[in-house]
C-alpha cells in the first residue's frame, strides 16, 4: 500500500463476531490500516458509492466481502462492484463460509480477485487471516480517480 | 345376447329341419302321384283287356275267324299278371284290397264264359255258343268289373287328391315355418347388430373415458413428480442452507474460544508470576480457575464444537452429494469392484482377511461415483467391523433379478443387532460396541445414494453371524427413475 495514500479497508461482514475476529487478526499481522465495518449490503453500498469517505469519491480502497447478508446477497455487490462503474478496479477479497465449487467459480467468473473459505478450525482461521493480511500489506491497490481514464 | 343369438340360430336350424323335412314329404308324394299313375295305368290296361276279350268273344260267335280266339287267349293271358299287379300296388289298402278280390272273382268268371264260347265255336258249335251268349250273366260281369275298376281309380284319384291337399297344407306350413324364421332371422340380425352398435359405442367411450384417465394419472403423476421434486430440492437447499448458517456461529464460538485460551494462558501467566513473587494475592479460586476450571471447560467446548464441525460437514456433504447431476454409464461390475479392493489392499492385508469377488457380477449403466461411494463404504464397514474371533472373509456378488442387478457384500464379521437393522442407515446412529471411529454417515450415505439411483438397499444380520447388505438396483438407471429419490 502507498505511502501517502492510505488505503481503506471496507469489511462488508453482517456477523459482529467474525468482523471481530477478522479485524484482530489482521492487526495481528501489523496493519494499521483504517478498517471500516459493515454488517449490512445497503448501507455498505452507499458508502462505497457516494460517502464523502468512500472510495468512489475519496482514495483507493480494498473491499473484504461476505456473501451471507441478511439484506442482499455478496455475489450481487460483487457484481456491482466489478460492473461499469469508478471501483470496478478495487480488489475484492470475498471472504466466507461457503466452500462450494459452484459459488467460487461464480465469484473469479464476476472479478473477485481472491476468495477465501473461512475455515472452522479457529488455528487456520487465524493464520488465514494474518497471511491475508501480509498479502494485503503488499498489494498494489489503483488509484480510483484514475478509473476514468 | 347370448340367449337372442341362440334363439337366432336355433330358428334357423329349425327352418332347416322344416326345408328338409318338406322335401323328403315332396319326395313321398310324388312317389304317391307315380304310383296312382301306375295303379291307374294297371286298371286301364285292365279294363282294355277285359273290354277286348269280350269284344273277341262277340267276333268269334259271329264270324268264327281264327283270330278272335288268339285275341281271346292273349287277352287271358295278360289278365292275371295285370290283375297281379294291381293287387301288389293297392295291397296299403283294405278296400283296394277287397275291390281286387271282386275283380278276381268276376274275372274268374268272365274267364269262365270266355273259355266256354271259345271251345263251343272251336268245336263248330256256334249256335250253342251264341245260344249260350244270349242267356249268360256276362254283360253285367263285364259291367261290374268296368264299375269295379273305375270305383277303384276313383279310390285312386280320390286318395291322390287327399294327399295333394295334405301336400299343399304342408308345403303352406313351410312356407310359414320359413317366413316366421326368416322373420326371426331378420329380427336376430337386428337385434345382434343394435347390441353391436351399443357395445361398439360403449367400448369407445370406455377406451375415451380409459385414455382420458391415463392422460389425467399420467398429469397427475407429472404433477406429483414435480411436487415431489420441488419438495426434495427444498429440503436440500434447507439441509444446505441450516449447515452452511451453523457454520458461521461455530467459527465463533471457535474464535473466541481459541481468544479465551490464550487469554487464559496470560492469566496463568500472571498467577504463575504472582506465586512466585507475592504468593499472597493470587487467591485458591483464582489459581483453580486459571490452572484448571478455565482450560477444563475450554477443552469441552472444543471437542464439542469439533464433534459439531464434522457432523454439519457430514450433512453439507449429504446435501452436496444430492445436488451432483449423475452421470450414467456403462459400467463393469466386476473390474469397479476390483478397483475398490485395490484401493483398500493395505488395509484388508493388515487385518488379515481375504476378499473374494464371487463370478462376474451384472454389468450396469449408472453414475459411476455414486456406485463406487456406496461399493466403497459397504466393503470398508465390513472391513472395520470383523470379528476378532475367525479370520475376516468379505464375499461380493452379484446377479440380475426381475430387470434389476442385485448386489451383495457379505462379511463374517461382528454383525448387526436386528433391532438396529433399520437405524444404521438413519444419519449419525451406530450400532454395537463404539471402539471405531466414525460419525454414523457411511450407510445414511450408501442409502441417499441408493435411492437417487432408483435402488434400494437392506440389511441381513445377527450378532455375531456376519452380515449381508443387500443393494437392488435398475439395470439402467434412468433420470425418471432416479428423480423421486
Amino acid at each position: 500500500m502507498t505511502e501517502h495514500e492510505p488505503v481503506n479497508i471496507i469489511m462488508i461482514e453482517d456477523d459482529e463476531g467474525h468482523a471481530r475476529l477478522i479485524e484482530k487478526n489482521i492487526r495481528r499481522a501489523g496493519i494499521s490500516n483504517d478498517i471500516r465495518h459493515f454488517t449490512d449490503g445497503t448501507s455498505a453500498l452507499h458508502y462505497l458509492y457516494h460517502d464523502e469517505q468512500g472510495p468512489a469519491l475519496n482514495g483507493p480502497a480494498l473491499v473484504l466481502l461476505d456473501l451471507n447478508l441478511p439484506d442482499m446477497s455478496g455475489i450481487d455487490i460483487l457484481a456491482k462492484i466489478k460492473g461499469e462503474g469508478p471501483l470496478k478496479r478495487t480488489p475484492v477479497v470475498v471472504l466466507t463460509t461457503t466452500d462450494d465449487k459452484v459459488e467460487i467459480q461464480r465469484c473469479y467468473d464476476l472479478g473477485c480477485n481472491v476468495y477465501i473459505t473461512k475455515p472452522v478450525n479457529y488455528e487456520n482461521f487465524a493464520q488465514a487471516i494474518r497471511q491475508l493480511g501480509l498479502f494485503l500489506a503488499v498489494i498494489q491497490v489503483p488509484d480510483v480517480s484514475g478509473e476514468e481514464e | 345376447m347370448i340367449l337372442l343369438v341362440a334363439l337366432g340360430f336355433g330358428a334357423v336350424v329349425f327352418a332347416g329341419c322344416v326345408a328338409a323335412w318338406t322335401i323328403s314329404q315332396g319326395e313321398t308324394y310324388s312317389e304317391q302321384v307315380d304310383h296312382t299313375h301306375d295303379v291307374e295305368a294297371q286298371l286301364s290296361e285292365f279294363r282294355l283287356l277285359v273290354e277286348r276279350a269280350e269284344t273277341a268273344r262277340r267276333g268269334y260267335i259271329l264270324t268264327g275267324d281264327g283270330r278272335y280266339a288268339t285275341i281271346i287267349d292273349d287277352a287271358l293271358t295278360r289278365i292275371a299278371p295285370v290283375l297281379g299287379a294291381i293287387g301288389r300296388l293297392t295291397a296299403d289298402n283294405p278296400r283296394q284290397v277287397a275291390r281286387v278280390a271282386q275283380l278276381r272273382d268276376l274275372t274268374l268268371n268272365q274267364k269262365l264264359f270266355l273259355e266256354t264260347t271259345r271251345d263251343m265255336v272251336a268245336a263248330g258249335r256256334n249256335a250253342q255258343a251264341l245260344r249260350v251268349f244270349r242267356t249268360d250273366t256276362s254283360g253285367q260281369t263285364v259291367a261290374l268289373i268296368r264299375a269295379v275298376s273305375l270305383d277303384m281309380a276313383e279310390e285312386e284319384q280320390r286318395l291322390l287328391a287327399h294327399r295333394s291337399d295334405q301336400q299343399r297344407d304342408a308345403v303352406e306350413r313351410f312356407y310359414f315355418i320359413l317366413a316366421l324364421a326368416g322373420f326371426l332371422v331378420i329380427l336376430v340380425g337386428a337385434a345382434s347388430l343394435w347390441l353391436i352398435l351399443r357395445y361398439t359405442k360403449a367400448l369407445s367411450e370406455s377406451e375415451r373415458a380409459l385414455r382420458s384417465l391415463n392422460d389425467n394419472l399420467e398429469g397427475a403423476v407429472r404433477e406429483r413428480t414435480r411436487d415431489l421434486q420441488r419438495a426434495n430440492e427444498e429440503i436440500q437447499r434447507f439441509a444446505y442452507i441450516v449447515s452452511h448458517d451453523l457454520r458461521s456461529p461455530l467459527v465463533n464460538i471457535m474464535g473466541f474460544t481459541a481468544e479465551l485460551e490464550a487469554a487464559t494462558g496470560a492469566i496463568r501467566e500472571l498467577i504463575e508470576r504472582a506465586d512466585a513473587t507475592a504468593p499472597e494475592i493470587a487467591t485458591p479460586e483464582a489459581r483453580a480457575a486459571a490452572v484448571d476450571d478455565l482450560p477444563e471447560a475450554i477443552s469441552f467446548i472444543r471437542t464439542s464444537t469439533q464433534k459439531m464441525d464434522r457432523l454439519i460437514n457430514a450433512i453439507l456433504k449429504l446435501s452436496r452429494q444430492g445436488r451432483r447431476v449423475l452421470a450414467p454409464e456403462a459400467l463393469d461390475m466386476t473390474r469397479l469392484i476390483s478397483g475398490i479392493e485395490d484401493s483398500l489392499r493395505h488395509r484388508i492385508d493388515s487385518a488379515g482377511a481375504t476378499f473374494v469377488i464371487e463370478k462376474r457380477l451384472p454389468q450396469i449403466v449408472s453414475d459411476r461415483t455414486a456406485i463406487e461411494q456406496i461399493f466403497s463404504n459397504l466393503i470398508e464397514n465390513a472391513l472395520k467391523y470383523l470379528s476378532p474371533n475367525r479370520p475376516g472373509r468379505i464375499v461380493v456378488r452379484g446377479r440380475t433379478e426381475d430387470g434389476r442387478a442385485i448386489f451383495e457384500v457379505e462379511d463374517n464379521g461382528r454383525g448387526i443387532d436386528p433391532r438396529d437393522h433399520d437405524r444404521v442407515f438413519d444419519l449419525f446412529r451406530r450400532s454395537g460396541t463404539q471402539d471405531q471411529p466414525g460419525e454414523g454417515i457411511g450407510l445414511a450415505h450408501v442409502r441417499a445414494l441408493a435411492y437417487r439411483l432408483g435402488g434400494v438397499v437392506d440389511c441381513r444380520s445377527e450378532l455375531d453371524r456376519g452380515a449381508i447388505f443387500r443393494l437392488s438396483l435398475p439395470i439402467r438407471y434412468s433420470a425418471e427413475q432416479g428423480a423421486l429419490s
